[in-house]
């Protein structure tokens, strides 16, 4: 349906997207995977047409989009990262200017509006003025204003920053619906793994500009069917012990959350043993061991050396 | 554009403050500027005539251009000329005045012309009165009637030359104050389509059916018609608040306003192509609107500039043409022919800031 060939764009020296391939299929939800700053906004802009690359071509159905944007824009819904509405206008107002701007109007119009409303269960507070909404509200409206025009192909930025999980939930659940009774078609953004890993079929993982793997969520957590991933809970970080797992050449990564160390080693090595002479050796208390299935974010730490949210 | 321009009004009236307060403070300092540099001469006056008749006389006398007639008692009126603090004291009687004067002025003669015409109309109408039994108001009215449709009329005309030179302390705050205080009314609504773009709004419409001329169009007309319309409302609040007629070419304003305000537009959207933020914009629009008020001879008239410097960087002033065309129309009368320079300038500035600003800000976009 949509595929991006060699995508790439410069502002001025930095290289904010290098060559980037990927692809959509009819009605299949896309997932592009990376850290802040990993090149995902100014990829799905050149995409959706917003901007155009420096080098490279957006293909629509196999035509070329970036010449031809308006077939593509037909059928194209944007939710960005930020809330685009009016927040001095209502929510069935800011709905009604969005439809009327895709050419909606009379009864068509109301009909869609109500119909938004309800799937983003704002119907209730449908004449309320956006600008006292919480920002759960917010983010559902900004998504609604989107769907207006019942696009055939969703791309949507991050549409979870910064609200509480039961929004977030309710937001995951109507994309999923989307795409389930209505096969529209979705190429999902985020930093946050288990959004990604509940949603998507498949999934692009970017940084710094790049696309670093792609594949289905077991493909990709293939990658490390080599390494175990081992969760050390420890009554104290100690520094020397830090140390000493970072001197062992068969210790990948390391990360560290508060009394939690994430270790990444081949599941060939005793990986158990050589924790536990670690810590006799450095005088660190274990309060608990464990190995852990592989997720999106360990493959992304074992591919960039970095966790996600860096 | 319809949609633009329909949403673009539903939040002017769910906030149209900034409109209403620059509005207000327009009024208020073109009001105080005005009256503080009103020309007329004051004369003190007192009455041997009952409370009445003194009323009509201070009436009919105050409706003079020059000179304001304020009522108080004789010493008062005495010691005000004696102190030299006012040019001539006033004793209103029946049939006749007295002037009291200190020295004789130009002040007193033109004074005591104005008292002789005056008391001679009076007159004439109290004659016309006793001869057809009739009592003095009906005469006045019958007189003011007659007049209306004179037998033939005399046109008076006065010879100037072409670079003469008329300060009108009363037009000048006013076309000032309007054309300073627009700057920032239509810079604002402008100022709208920058943050639309950085909110994300304007890529929604980008992406939409809308054509991006609809896009331009529609943020770029709203911002003139409220431009417009503020700059029309303080007009008509002077017009027909405060009866200041404009010499009669009221009409006329308000249709030189439009390449004005659509100049202003122009060098709006120019400067939101300019800039990177909304910060860097206010301080922009606050910096150079307050030096075009300057320059532009908002806050005095560029006649009594003498610098070469200035007058030429006023030339690159839309506020300088502004005030030209509004003077040319009410202080000078001149015809709106004649006006066509400073309008076809407003016009070519106007196309050229939009040319440029949304090249600039197309450039950004990508």
């Amino acid at each position: 349906m949509l595929e991006a060939v060699e995508l790439t764009k410069h502002f001025k020296q930095t290289k904010a997207v290098d060559r980037v391939n990927l692809y959509l299929e009819q009605g299949e939800i896309v997932g592009l995977l990376g850290p802040n700053g990993a090149g995902k906004s100014t990829t799905i802009s050149m995409i959706s047409t917003l901007i155009p690359p420096t080098s490279g071509d957006v293909r629509f159905h196999n035509e070329s989009i970036i010449k031809e944007p308006a077939k593509l824009r037909n059928v194209l819904g944007i939710v960005p990262q930020e809330i685009a509405l009016y927040s001095d206008l209502s929510a069935k107002e800011n709905l009604r200017f969005f439809g009327r701007i895709h050419r909606l109007s009379g009864a068509e119009l109301n009909k869609k509006v109500d119909e938004v409303l309800a799937l983003i269960g704002l119907t209730d507070r449908q004449n309320d003025l956006v600008k006292h909404f919480s920002g759960g509200m917010k983010r559902r409206l900004n998504i609604g204003a989107a769907l207006l025009h019942e696009p055939k192909l969703l791309i949507m930025d991050e549409p979870t920053v910064g609200i509480d999980p039961q929004s977030r939930n309710y937001i995951l659940e109507t994309v999923k619906r989307l795409n389930q009774e209505k096969q529209m078609t979705v190429l999902y953004t985020s930093h946050y793994m288990e959004e990604v890993e509940f949603l998507c079929d498949r999934i692009y993982i970017m940084d710094k500009g790049c696309i670093i793997a792609s594949g289905t969520k077991d493909e990709i957590k293939n990658i490390l069917s080599s390494e175990h991933t081992v969760e050390v809970k420890v009554e104290k970080v100690s520094e020397s012990f830090l140390h000493a797992l970072r001197s062992q050449p068969v210790i990948h990564h390391i990360t560290v959350q508060e009394r939690t160390i994430t270790v990444l080693s081949p599941k060939e090595i005793n990986v158990f043993r050589l924790l536990f002479q670690l810590a006799e050796k450095t005088n660190t208390v274990f309060t608990s061991v464990e190995i852990k299935t592989p997720t999106l974010e360990d493959v992304f730490l074992h591919l960039t050396g970095r966790a996600l949210r860096d | 554009m319809i949609s633009i321009l329909t949403a673009k009004f539903r939040l002017f009236l769910r906030n149209p403050w900034m409109v209403i307060v620059m509005s207000i403070v327009c009024i208020i300092m073109a009001t105080i500027i005005g009256a503080a540099s009103e020309k007329k001469v004051k004369i003190p006056v007192y009455s041997t005539l009952s409370a009445q008749e003194t009323n009509e006389l201070l009436h009919t006398l105050n409706e003079s251009h020059s000179f304001r007639f304020e009522q108080m008692d004789a010493k008062k009126v005495r010691a005000l000329v004696r102190e030299g603090k006012a040019a001539a004291g006033l004793e209103l009687a029946e049939n006749d005045f007295t002037l009291i004067i200190a020295s004789q002025t130009a002040n007193t003669f033109f004074l005591r012309e104005y008292l002789q015409k005056v008391y001679g109309e009076k007159g004439q109408a109290n004659a016309i009165a006793k001869q057809l039994h009739l009592s003095t108001e009906q005469t006045t009215k019958i007189v003011k009637e007659a007049k209306k449709h004179p037998a033939f009329t005399i046109q008076t005309m006065s010879f100037r030359s072409k670079n003469a030179v008329i300060i009108d302390p009363q037009m000048q705050p006013i076309f000032g104050f309007s054309l300073f205080f627009v700057i920032y009314t239509v810079a604002f609504q402008v100022l709208q389509l920058l943050k639309e773009k950085k909110e994300g709004v304007w890529n929604r419409m980008i992406l939409s059916r809308l054509k991006k001329w609809e896009i331009y169009t529609g943020n770029l007309f709203y911002s003139f018609i409220i431009g417009y319309m503020q700059v029309a409302l303080i007009f008509s609040v002077f017009r027909f608040g405060f009866g200041i007629d404009f010499h009669g070419r009221f009409p006329e304003l308000l249709l030189l306003l439009v390449p004005y305000v659509f100049a202003i537009v122009a060098f709006s959207i120019l400067l939101v192509g300019l800039v990177k933020n909304e910060q860097q914009f206010q301080a922009l629009i606050s910096l150079l609107s307050v030096s075009m008020a300057m320059i532009g001879g908002a806050y005095w008239p560029l006649e009594i500039v003498s610098s070469n410097i200035l007058l030429m960087l006023s030339k690159i002033v839309p506020l300088t043409y502004g005030m030209e065309m509004l003077k040319g129309a009410a202080v000078y009368d001149r015809s709106l022919t004649e006006l066509l320079y400073p309008m076809s300038i407003l016009f070519l500035m106007g196309v050229v800031f939009m040319g440029i600003g949304i090249n600039l800000t197309e450039r950004k976009s990508s």
